[in-house]
């Protein structure tokens, strides 16, 4: 096995103890809510492509999103 | 706003169904979906970009909850690359052209069904993901990547 094949034991201990999960139970503890600066602040936008769409992100959201291309 | 919950994505699953729509999850939902434990805030939704395909799925977004204006419906009718929704009982983010993935014909040759929720295969996911080149995207390769080994290594027992 190549070293790029190997995966962390605790990353591996985690997808295992997910698969023991029910769909059901995954989701509750995947699925978060944190407010969104600005992201969050609409209730409806369209971009006509997604460039348009990642140069909205960049000029108006707060670098720390993480929303910025690199 | 509460978090996105089981019960709301099997209404995506059975509304959908029921106006025949073609879509498939994508982005870290779509992961989450495969088993990849990770946390997330949106539902990603990959939608096949057709004019009936699209018309259906403005009927079933509004019997879903969604409130859109017909000036907002139009602009999903007319076929936008990504619309975000946050004006329904979830929030959810609509693509019609993912980075990193072709046609969404290809996407649905490599589908993948877990419970009848259609997710795009785990390369597509990861793809698009790469694609975007995003700093939040980027730091979330590593782990879906040792992901896909496991999951592919689960599939073939």
């Amino acid at each position: 096995m190549k070293s790029a094949d190997l995966i962390p034991k605790d990353w591996l201990e985690e997808f295992e103890a997910a698969a023991r999960r029910p769909l059901e139970t995954r989701f509750r503890y995947s699925f978060i809510r944190t407010y969104k600066p600005v992201l969050d602040d609409a209730p409806f936008r369209a971009f006509d492509t997604m460039e348009d769409y990642r140069r909205w992100c960049e000029a108006n959201l707060p670098d720390w999103l993480g929303y910025a291309r690199v | 706003m509460p978090a996105f919950e089981y019960r709301q994505a099997q209404e995506i699953r059975d509304v959908f169904a029921k106006h025949r729509i073609r879509y498939l999850f994508l982005g870290k939902s779509g992961a989450i979906l495969l088993g990849f434990p990770d946390t997330t805030q949106d539902a990603d939704i990959y939608v096949e970009k057709t004019a009936t395909n699209c018309r259906a799925l403005v009927s079933a977004l509004r019997g879903l909850g969604f409130d859109l204006s017909d000036a907002q419906a139009a602009e999903i009718e007319r076929g936008k690359d990504f619309v975000q929704l946050k004006n329904g009982p979830f929030d959810l983010d609509l693509v019609f052209a993912p980075d990193g993935i072709e046609q969404f014909a290809d996407a649905w040759r490599r589908h993948i069904e877990v419970e009848g929720f259609p997710v795009c295969h785990i390369d597509d996911i990861i793809a698009s993901k790469a694609a975007t080149n995003r700093q939040k995207d980027r730091e979330s390769l590593p782990r879906l990547r040792s992901f896909r080994q496991y999951w592919l290594r689960q599939r073939k027992k």
